[in-house]
């Protein structure tokens, strides 16, 4: 790729990347602005944190919990559909899906009970939420690929784990991406909420503004999660759209 | 050759369910709603011989796996139902033990041990549904036995000490309210949209470049997390309300039903357009041009053809929204909408437990039985479509 071509390529995310930066950083400044929204309250820039520690805060969040959720995912959808895993495989596929149904907010509010209040819960019921669409499409992925191409790998003598890593993930890549997506963009949503159960996120602002009923600070908060998740899902888009056709270059 | 494989997943299941039934708490005890409770193990909680005999089915679970008996599996099943009947059954039990009549608050509550149980048990459910080929109605009347046992229990009212069911006897009248609520907003998205859907779909057909424009639309709005979309309606529809008085008599303001019903059914075009478009697009062209040379009019093909024939992905698309529904209607209880996402709000505003059940629990068995419905419907077009 040229590098005009990557540019533009990679164009999207970077426009509403830097949307979210100058968002960060000039919310406070548009004080009239915010004036004109929320008339009656004195103060109409949210300041108990800034925004750029919310942000930061927001993001570790969905981080680790992605981080949790990818690596545990991809294990035990490769450990399902290895040899001695198999028996496993209608177990995960099966809940995998069913546990889809469930809604994240439910998932997150049950996690109270169990784990109590804070980022940790918080981080646990993300992970475990995000969890799902991983599985999913990883077994997807590795389902898809042409058993005649594994069987040529392991006659060329490659070993299983050659075989795993050199053939099944990359030709899988694209799907699994598309479920780290999906895993990622409903963690954003659901880490917002999780400044209910005490998570400290761009949820607050909106929380806040909803108590005291404070237009300003929600349309604050609403703006950076809305430009935090269409800047998060256009990476992921376009990095799964660069994962692609680097594939069929190599077959 | 017929060597039936020795599964490992039901054992593991089974030790996983043996272990959280005596290494974590089972029930516990609280003598009223804010002292912290006391947790009492499977032992305790229902006596030496009860446990004994729980564990007994659960040990007869995992022996039956290593036989090589023809209906181990149905022998499994019988042992998970057994099982958990035990469990409303043991509530009662230990409400009666526990609960004196001096203390008119004491609640029973339901530990870790127990809840793993059941998820457990449920993944055992899982498993056997799959090994034995049951469709989920069967299963589901199966499970009618277990859900007949508590419910009689509850409505004997041996549970009445139950933590979940004093917060629900204590609101039951805000409970049935928010229950409406959540309903009226879940049906009302999924059918607006249903009909925009399909008055979208028929816009697209007939030019077919708005397509790609108004699908990027929609899936912009998906990306949208429901918090933050909830927040970019309060101002807009708040302006607008204090300028229209037709909007304030029926109620409309920047918090309350109206920003939570548009930005559900905002939400909700996406899968369902999408799945009408691409149910309809997938008719095969051959079936159409028959049902025309048998001399049926535009109107009958679409009706009694396409409809029929693309209704199993339609219903797809309704299934998948009303999930996704159920759950945003919980998040709009933070901008003032009501339903049974508010119980989980004020319970966690309060720290108060059995509420956030309350409100979650309910939750998950609508989500589940959506569905459960949605699936069904669209299996029984799939059948009708093949006969």
């Amino acid at each position: 790729m040229s590098n005009r071509k990557r540019l533009l390529f990679w164009g999207l995310p970077l426009f509403w990347g830097m949307c979210l930066f100058l968002a960060t950083l000039g919310l406070p400044w548009l004080e009239e602005l915010f004036r004109q929204i929320a008339p009656g309250h004195r103060q109409v820039i949210y300041s108990r944190d800034s925004f750029a520690l919310l942000l930061g805060n927001h993001l570790l969040l969905v981080g680790l919990a992605a981080l949790i959720s990818i690596s545990l995912g991809l294990a035990s959808a490769v450990f399902v559909t290895r040899p001695y895993g198999r028996d496993f495989l209608p177990l995960v596929t099966q809940v995998a899906s069913m546990g889809q149904t469930f809604p994240p907010v439910a998932v997150l509010a049950l996690a109270v009970p169990l784990l109590g209040f804070g980022a940790l819960p918080t981080i646990m019921a993300l992970s475990l939420y995000g969890l799902l669409p991983i599985v999913r499409n990883t077994l997807v992925g590795i389902h898809s690929i042409d058993p005649a191409l594994l069987e040529s790998a392991r006659g060329m003598g490659m070993s299983p784990l050659q075989v795993l890593w050199q053939v099944e993930m990359p030709l899988a890549a694209n799907i699994i991406i598309g479920g780290i997506r999906t895993s990622v963009t409903i963690n954003i949503a659901t880490a917002a909420i999780g400044s209910t159960i005490g998570a400290t996120t761009l949820g607050d602002p909106v929380i806040s503004g909803l108590v005291n009923g404070n237009t300003a600070y929600v349309l604050q908060g609403a703006i950076l999660i809305g430009l935090l998740a269409v800047t998060a899902d256009s990476c992921l888009d376009r990095l799964q759209q660069w994962v692609s056709p680097r594939m069929d270059s190599r077959t | 050759m017929n060597i039936l494989p020795t599964d490992r997943v039901m054992p593991v299941l089974s030790c996983a369910s043996l272990l959280s039934f005596w290494s974590l708490d089972f029930l516990s005890f609280q003598p009223n709603r804010i002292v912290p409770g006391t947790g009492f193990s499977a032992d305790a909680a229902l006596g030496w011989p009860w446990a004994f005999c729980m564990t007994a089915l659960l040990l007869f679970i995992i022996a039956a796996s290593f036989t090589r008996l023809r209906y181990r599996h149905a022998v499994q099943l019988v042992c998970l139902i057994l099982l958990l009947l035990q469990l409303p059954l043991g509530l009662a039990g230990f409400s009666s033990v526990q609960v004196p009549d001096t203390l008119p608050h004491a609640r029973t509550g339901i530990a870790s041990g127990f809840w793993l149980l059941l998820f457990f048990a449920a993944l055992m459910l899982i498993e056997l549904q799959q090994k034995m080929h049951l469709s989920r109605l069967k299963i589901l009347i199966l499970l009618m036995l277990p859900l007949i046992c508590l419910f009689w229990v509850y409505h004997t009212g041996q549970i009445e000490s139950l933590a979940l069911v004093r917060e629900y006897t204590a609101r039951s009248s805000q409970f049935q309210d928010a229950l409406r609520v959540h309903l009226l907003l879940v049906c009302g998205a999924v059918g607006i949209s249903l009909l925009s859907g399909f008055l979208l779909v028929s816009l697209m057909r007939q030019w077919p470049f708005i397509q790609k424009f108004i699908f990027g639309l929609l899936n912009f709005v998906q990306t949208i997390p429901s918090l933050a979309l909830f927040g970019l309606l309060i101002a807009p529809l708040g302006y607008l309300a204090s300028r229209s008085e037709f909007l304030q008599s029926i109620n409309v303001s920047g918090i309350g039903w109206a920003p939570a019903l548009i930005a559900l059914v905002a939400y909700s075009l996406l899968p369902i357009s999408r799945n009408i478009f691409i149910a309809l697009e997938e008719v095969p062209y051959a079936v159409l041009e028959s049902a025309r040379g048998m001399g049926m009019s535009r109107v009958q093909v679409f009706l009694h053809v396409r409809l029929p024939l693309a209704m199993p992905v339609i219903l797809e698309g309704v299934r998948i929204t009303s999930i996704q529904a159920i759950g945003l209607t919980a998040v709009a209880a933070l901008i003032g909408a009501g339903g049974l996402g508010s119980f989980i709000f004020q319970g966690l505003g309060q720290a108060a437990m059995d509420m956030i059940l309350l409100g979650a629990l309910p939750i998950l068995v609508m989500a589940l039985l959506a569905d459960l419905l949605f699936s069904g419907l669209a299996g029984l077009f799939r059948n009708g479509a093949k006969q």
